[in-house]
């Protein structure tokens, strides 16, 4: 995975392995049916999709009212863009490169922190040490969890580069 | 929606100085600045969110300068939760529903008077 700026100056250039963008482009569809099919108990959806009002019941469910659709629909088209531009065409090219403006970039940056903050609150959910395949399903989670902010950490530092 | 409290009109018999009267102006002058800031937008510490997006968040939505933003996300990371923004009720809501929108746990509540 290698991030650079774009000539102009504004906008970056991801190129992903076909391996990175085949997985990418899996979480972000299953960002999207979380966001689509997330039952309303689904801690993750309360990672997304905070309590505004903690201490306020009846503000909080009004704020709920008139937010929650927009919400989930500014989430659910970051999560669709990042699915559709990481779709493999060409898999023998060994590399997919996209090209990201500003207001993309952006679409990308909170989809990132959308999956880590699903990924956060699966991990260790079933924390049975016993079992090999829950250990195993949290060794690839934590994985992705830790590559998607390698790559939203790497991304930051051509969007928003820090001067000595 | 509930706006802030409207500021009281101010007394025309305010000029003459009785006990009673600075009583009175003690009271218009707390609900003056109750409802020019009673609203605060609040960003809590997550540790999932990487400090540099927080940063660029906070630079990008708000128009932060590099040096604010940067204090500001400090202190959700080191305190816990930082008032990002005062003003009434319903830009507050806004904010916070921004906030949300860019991953970060945020909420509305009364300022502390």
């Amino acid at each position: 995975m290698i991030v650079a700026g774009l000539g102009g100056g504004d906008g970056i250039r991801i190129v992903l392995e076909t391996e990175e963008a085949m997985l990418l482009s899996e979480l972000a569809d299953q960002v999207d049916s979380v966001l689509l099919l997330g039952e309303a108990d689904d801690p993750a959806l309360g990672r997304l999709l905070p309590n505004a009002y903690p201490e306020d019941l009846e503000a909080s469910d009004e704020f709920t009212r008139y937010t929650r659709e927009s919400l989930v629909d500014g989430k659910r088209q970051a999560a669709q863009s990042v699915r559709d531009a990481t779709a493999v065409e060409h898999p023998d090219d060994g590399v997919v490169q996209i090209e990201l403006d500003q207001a993309q970039a952006w679409g990308w940056l909170t989809f990132l922190t959308d999956l880590r903050l699903i990924l956060a609150e699966r991990v260790g959910l079933d924390d049975d040490e016993d079992d090999a395949d829950v250990e195993t399903r949290d060794d690839y989670l934590r994985a992705a969890y830790e590559w998607a902010g390698f790559v939203q950490g790497s991304m930051l530092e051509v969007l928003d580069p820090i001067k000595p | 929606m509930e706006l802030g409290v409207p500021s009281r009109a101010r007394s025309c018999q305010a000029w003459r100085v009785t006990p009673s009267t600075l009583e009175q102006h003690d009271t218009e002058l707390r609900d003056r600045v109750v409802a020019d800031v009673p609203w605060q937008a609040i960003v809590w510490d997550d540790p999932v969110n990487l400090m540099t997006y927080v940063t660029y968040v906070f630079r990008s939505y708000f128009g932060f300068p590099r040096e604010k933003a940067e204090r500001l996300m400090m202190q959700v990371h080191t305190e816990g939760r930082a008032i990002v923004a005062s003003g009434n009720r319903e830009q507050m809501e806004h904010h916070v529903q921004a906030m949300h929108g860019y991953g970060l746990q945020a909420t509305v509540s009364r300022a502390e008077t």
